[in-house]
């Protein structure tokens, strides 16, 4: 592999960015759906 | 090499600009859910021996059970946790009353998870939990062990009758 073609793999990691991307929203999908049920609970004061 | 020259890869600086926002928003969440919503964690209500608990005369796990503070609105519920039941394994109370449950061991370490509500704790023996719920639908909650604590731990669970 080129030296170009290296750091250009280094700069725009963009299978990795869109890893990230759906692990995160799916994080914040999951964390979201228990926080709504957790809050339709009700207190428990 | 001071803060003016300091290289910081773009990725790397997003990402920590997003985490410091997902902190920041989870710990809005949660304060929302603790002082907004009222959904407290247990913290130790008081202190009692887990050897006479169940023998004192004055102690109230000495009769485990309900008891009716206010009728049909406010309801004390007392819970003894032991190897491997629940004493009371049946409670009635009526729907949308208040309830308060505390609850101690006389044994070893428990748990007391209420299905379908926030109300879920660890039972430390010489130590009372409480929480309090309100029952808004009629039905069926089971009470489960969530700590392991023996060979019959997963038979351990009792239930909330809630009457209409």
């Amino acid at each position: 592999m080129a030296k170009k073609d290296k750091d250009n793999e280094a700069f725009r990691p963009t299978g990795t960015v869109a890893v990230l991307v759906i692990f995160v929203i799916t994080l914040i999908l999951i964390w979201g759906t228990i926080y709504m049920i957790l809050l339709s609970r009700g207190a428990t004061l | 090499m001071s803060a003016k020259q300091m290289h910081i890869d773009p990725f790397e600086r997003n990402w920590i600009v997003f985490s410091v926002i997902m902190l920041v928003l989870f710990a809005t969440a949660v304060a929302v859910a603790a002082f907004g919503m009222g959904i407290q964690v247990p913290s130790p209500e008081t202190r009692v021996d887990p050897k006479t608990v169940a023998s004192d005369p004055n102690s109230p796990w000495a009769n485990p059970g309900v008891r009716e503070v206010v009728a049909g609105k406010k309801y004390d519920v007392y819970i003894l946790a032991k190897t491997w039941q629940y004493l009371p394994a049946e409670v009635k109370v009526p729907v949308g009353a208040k309830v308060t449950f505390y609850v101690t061991s006389m044994d070893v370490q428990h748990g007391f998870k209420l299905q379908d509500t926030n109300v879920n704790f660890q039972i430390v023996p010489g130590q009372v939990s409480k929480l309090t719920t309100t029952f808004t639908k009629p039905g069926s909650y089971n009470y489960i062990c969530t700590e392991y604590c023996g060979a019959a731990h997963a038979a351990m669970y009792g239930v909330v009758i809630v009457e209409p």
